[in-house]
């Protein structure tokens, strides 16, 4: 059973995938634009998935044998795909339709406050909302706020940021032994928190972190350190006896200001080198920041189209100076310094010297 | 006088005590069931019946039976709805309070057709006492030899335990219910797998209302046949209406589905027609999540035909004329009544009641509720309707469970048919704040284009 393989055309390509696959897999494969987002699923996540409705794709035949299309759009990462099924991701109106509106009801009740959130830059709801939202809001009213609940020294939860993608839940339940965090309350006012105010302790716990596509848990030992399109990501390992070891340091020169797990295309926890899922420990994740402590491997390979890849020039190419080769091997002959004939700007006033505003007397 | 095959005992006194019960001819269905048909036979006899699910969907009840997945070694479970929270329905309540043992009597029949050794009955958590008389129920019939182990010498063994719910709307969705069964958050599950094959504990699953597992009695004594003969079309049987609202006679009704919509409205052997001499303006046929109706499409489909009280009747015309049977939730306004105040009301409900799980519904209802507000208070603008319209559009379909759709639909359905009132709330805005709209021409009778 688990050799046959299905063929799929999403988007009018066509390939073939395992049985039990999910469309949204399948059409990983295929990659670009025709991979659907997902907010809520997390392929390392047992259970996540089908929340958050931005997968949603139309089927527009349903199986070889059965080539009714589904009635309704279904979720890609949780359905999985039949033989000969067609589905229509970008080419269907309809699935673009109820995507964009999927991105404004996300974004009604987000605080849009991007310019201090330390997840800016690498937000999966920023991505999205570029990729797929609007650029204007229709919502006037009141964003809703909650109460703030403290979850210790290492992990900061901003809960107006949380688009409830319950993936820091799973986490929790998969990775650590006993969940200490969890869902609160219902619909809008729906809250991740712990019950009566109480700190994560589990070594593991630091991974909420990662899975986090918004900004709601972040690294309270990075916050307001600097901004990730600042740091360098590179990858690294150390000699860990409670996880894989294997990292993702963001360094500015010889400074690590954060450590993370190492992600993949999808953002999502890569696999380590012993075939596991690359999660680490809370150890690895707050207490080794410094290079030191850690073997550097070489920088990490991201995105072009991230914003974090902007001090990154991978293959880069100088444009050649020509007056020398014109000039026979000379440099070109520096006729004036204009800086030292004008009269304007006094070019060695020390500013900071100054107890009071600059004035323009000052550089006469 | 239509037929009672439910209620027909209801008014009998001390009905709910057992001997009195077993008197009128109670638990006879066991006796003929479990004695003389094997299990397939029992769901063959609900498949000739036609009976559909009383819950809102109007599933037919032996099809979802016969979809039980039946592998080897598997407890199968039988749970029973009767998380009763759609405002406007209490017809499961009136017919647990007064007749317990016909809803034990057709669970250990149904249980019996799906070997089910262990049925529940999920109760809402609001029904506190109503879980009382249940279990004294269970206790008379346990103690009489109706429930336990070998029951009447079949071999069937059977228990029935009731659960209480904690209040909250979502748990009436069946696998949101069986989450809250397992004692876990009441969220729904993603589908599929469905109930049938994976439902408590990941065993095979039957959900089914309250009312319609109490139709299985009447079915099994009678023959299905017999029962298919009852009503028109495919609605077949009785059915329990909860009227209420702006009548003379609010309660529950049992009809037998060929009677019409203005003969139980106005007539006095059901609702007695509008109360206080008022005029009819519109109608919420089947329990809050269904379309609403004006006066006009209500009494005649678009067609210009008499609208009868059963399911395809009640659907003419799909939602752009028509409305749903749902769950019998008669909800009737009068001409003094407000569409935008009653869709604000209805809209800040389903707000209430969703569960979070998923974004639309999780978000858009609190933005239609926060819009629908503002049109009701005068600070509403005309943009606002078309806005609603949008937001409702997007969550419908949209979403992990029915609640989406069930928020999405009233709002369209009073958009679609009250338009005019909800433009009048933003353009005489001080004006709604001391009157409302009134009647209109929602009572108007429809022109209808005659093809020559």
């Amino acid at each position: 059973m688990s050799e046959q393989l299905f063929k799929v055309t999403i988007d009018n390509i066509t390939v073939e995938v395992p049985a039990g696959t999910t469309i949204l897999h399948a059409a990983r494969q295929i990659g670009g634009e025709v991979a659907p987002p997902a907010m809520c699923y997390y392929s390392k996540l047992e259970g996540s998935g089908g929340k958050c409705r931005t997968c949603l794709v139309e089927v527009s035949k349903g199986s070889e044998k059965d080539p009714r299309p589904m009635p309704k759009l279904v979720a890609s990462c949780r359905t999985t795909v039949m033989d000969g099924m067609e589905v229509k991701n970008i080419t269907s109106p309809k699935v673009l339709d109820a995507r964009a509106g999927v991105v404004e009801f996300l974004l009604i009740n987000h605080p849009l406050d991007c310019p201090v959130c330390d997840q800016a830059g690498e937000c999966h709801l920023q991505d999205l909302s570029y990729e797929h939202g609007k650029e204007e809001t229709r919502y006037e009213f009141q964003r809703r706020t909650f109460p703030k609940v403290d979850l210790g020294d290492k992990i900061q939860l901003h809960m107006t940021r949380c688009i409830m993608c319950f993936r820091c839940v799973f986490t929790a339940d998969q990775l650590t032994e006993k969940r200490e965090h969890g869902i609160l309350d219902r619909g809008d006012h729906a809250q991740i928190a712990t019950f009566i105010q109480k700190n994560l302790h589990n070594e593991f716990i630091g991974n909420v972190i990662d899975v986090c596509p918004v900004g709601a848990l972040t690294d309270k030992t990075f916050r307001f350190k600097n901004r990730v399109w600042f740091t360098k990501p590179v990858d690294a390992h150390r000699d860990c006896e409670n996880c894989c070891g294997e990292a993702q340091l963001w360094m500015r020169g010889d400074e690590v200001f954060r450590v993370t797990a190492r992600k993949d295309e999808w953002g999502e926890v890569k696999e380590a080198s012993n075939g596991k899922t690359g999660w680490i420990c809370n150890t690895c994740r707050f207490d080794k920041k410094e290079a030191k402590d850690w073997v550097i491997d070489g920088p990490s390979k991201i995105n072009r189209h991230s914003v974090i890849s902007q001090g990154h020039y991978v293959g880069l190419q100088k444009p050649t100076e020509t007056l020398p080769n014109v000039l026979h091997g000379r440099q070109p002959k520096l006729l004036m310094d204009i800086h030292s004939v004008s009269e304007v700007n006094k070019q060695n006033i020390e500013l900071s010297a100054l107890d009071r505003p600059a004035h323009s007397t000052d550089f006469k | 006088m239509g037929r009672k095959l439910l209620l027909e005992k209801a008014h009998v006194e001390n009905i709910r005590l057992y001997d009195v019960y077993r008197r009128e001819g109670g638990y006879r269905s066991v006796e003929k069931a479990l004695k003389t048909m094997a299990p397939d036979a029992v769901t063959e006899e609900v498949k000739k019946s036609g009976l559909r699910g009383r819950g809102g969907a109007g599933f037919p009840a032996g099809m979802k039976w016969s979809f039980l997945a039946k592998p080897e070694g598997v407890p199968r479970y039988l749970v029973v709805n009767a998380d009763e929270s759609e405002p406007g329905t209490f017809k499961d309540r009136y017919l647990m309070e007064f007749l317990p043992h016909l809803l034990i009597e057709g669970m250990i029949v149904s249980s019996y057709a799906l070997g089910s050794n262990n049925s529940y009955i999920y109760i809402r958590g609001e029904y506190a006492w109503i879980v009382d008389i249940l279990e004294k129920a269970i206790t008379e019939a346990k103690q009489n030899g109706w429930l336990g182990k070998n029951i009447l010498g079949s071999g069937f063994d059977c228990d029935i335990h009731v659960q209480r719910g904690a209040g909250a709307y979502i748990c009436g969705e069946e696998t949101a219910l069986i989450e809250s069964l397992e004692g876990k958050r009441g969220n729904p599950r993603i589908k599929p797998p469905f109930p049938a094959v994976k439902g408590v504990w990941g065993c095979p699953t039957v959900v089914n209302n309250v009312e319609t597992i109490a139709a299985v009695v009447p079915i099994i004594n009678e023959g299905g046949d017999e029962y298919a003969k009852i009503g028109v079309g495919k609605s077949t049987g009785t059915k329990l209406i909860s009227a209420c609202g702006n009548i003379n006679k609010p309660g529950v009704y049992e009809i037998d589905m060929t009677i019409s919509v203005e003969d139980f409205i106005y007539s006095d052997e059901w609702c007695g027609g509008i109360a206080n001499g008022k005029k009819l303006k519109a109608c919420i046929p089947g329990g809050s999540s269904v379309p609403i109706l004006p006066a006009n499409l209500l009494l005649k489909t678009a067609k210009g035909e008499t609208r009868y009280m059963n399911y395809e009747s009640l659907s003419d015309g799909g939602f752009a004329s028509g409305s749903m049977m749902g769950s019998g939730g008669f909800i009737v306004l009068d001409e003094d009544q407000c569409i935008v105040r009653n869709t604000y009301s209805l809209a800040r409900f389903y707000r209430h009641e969703s569960c979070g799980q998923c974004s639309p519904c999780r978000e858009g209802t609190g933005w239609m509720e926060k819009i629908l507000w503002r049109l009701e208070n005068g600070e509403g603008k005309m943009s606002d309707i078309d806005l609603l319209w949008d937001i409702q559009r997007k969550i419908e379909g949209n979403t992990i469970c029915p609640l989406g759709d069930a928020a999405a639909w009233p709002v369209a359905a009073a958009i679609r048919h009250f338009r005019d009132e909800f433009e009048w709330h933003v353009n005489h805005a001080q004006e709604a704040q001391v009157r409302n709209f009134g009647l209109g021409h929602y009572a108007d009778e429809i022109h209808i284009p005659v093809s020559t």
